[in-house]
């Protein structure tokens, strides 16, 4: 619990020292299009790029500071709960022999084809 | 003095957001030091040859490979790198328990995470399961196929 303290405030933190000083709204609008691709809003790609790099605390850290919908939360949690934590858990799985590169990729690749399936399939059922 | 305000606005909505997650965590997390105290998993194994065959992993896979999905990848790689060390199962088997847990591991921990957010917790677990079956089953053709073209 300490150590999730540790993560998350310092991560808010800075999340909303870089939405003070417009750097979200950059990365947002630079990530913009692709984010469309899953439903998800721009700003979203900080909460996802904390999530692949640091583990899901970070990713939460994030989270608040935007304004999502149901839909648009399971998405993003589903795109994290596939890739996240990239630089620890990339290593253990290495044990069972499972290249490292290899499984960057086929989490990244994984992570992104379910954000874009899960939007098509909200799409399908909602119609919205 | 803006940036102040901000902060300590930022602090503590995390500080209330956390006690949400703290409310969900701490339970779901002695309940799975419990799990793993009283070897739950080994007792599950029995009743999931269906789904090991369907991968085609034997069933000396099983135990890794839930330690995994439900544990998480950090709590349950001792259990992992023993089994790679040991030599219980063959390069192949232990290579699609890497690639299953790559996409679907820790399924408890992080679904009740995210459901604090309002995330739908059926739509995470089902989409992380049948993405991981399908791939792991696809990897397991790429591979037997590649290699038998090798001996062959």
């Amino acid at each position: 619990m300490l150590l999730l303290i540790k993560i998350i405030i310092p991560v808010s933190c800075l999340v909303a020292l870089l939405d003070y000083f417009g750097i979200v709204a950059l990365v947002a609008e630079h990530f913009a299009p692709v984010m469309k691709l899953f439903g998800l809003p721009g700003e979203a790609t900080i909460s996802l790029l904390l999530g692949f790099f640091i583990n899901i605390y970070a990713a939460m850290g994030a989270i608040p500071a935007l304004t999502l919908s149901p839909r648009q939360i399971t998405i993003l949690a589903v795109m994290i709960g596939i890739c996240h934590e990239l630089p620890v858990e990339t290593v253990i799985c290495s044990y069972t022999g499972l290249r490292i590169p290899f499984s960057v990729v086929l989490r990244l690749i994984t992570a992104f084809s379910a954000g874009i399936l899960l939007n098509l399939f909200y799409g399908m059922v909602l119609g919205g | 003095m803006d940036i102040i305000i901000l902060l300590y606005e930022t602090i503590v909505s995390t500080l209330v957001s956390m006690g949400k997650i703290a409310l969900i965590l701490v339970p779901v997390l002695i309940m799975i030091e419990l799990a793993r105290h009283f070897k739950i998993i080994e007792l599950l194994t029995g009743k999931i040859k269906g789904l090991l065959k369907f991968i085609s992993l034997p069933e000396e896979a099983a135990l890794p490979l839930f330690a995994g999905i439900f544990f998480g990848i950090v709590l349950g790689s001792a259990l992992i790198i023993e089994y790679s060390r040991e030599g219980f199962l063959q390069k192949r088997d232990l290579l699609l328990i890497g690639i299953f847990l790559s996409i679907s591991h820790s399924v408890i921990e992080d679904t009740f995470l995210f459901s604090v957010f309002g995330a739908n917790p059926v739509i995470m677990i089902t989409t992380r399961t049948i993405l991981a079956v399908i791939i792991t089953r696809g990897a397991a053709y790429i591979f037997d196929h590649f290699s038998n073209k090798k001996v062959a």
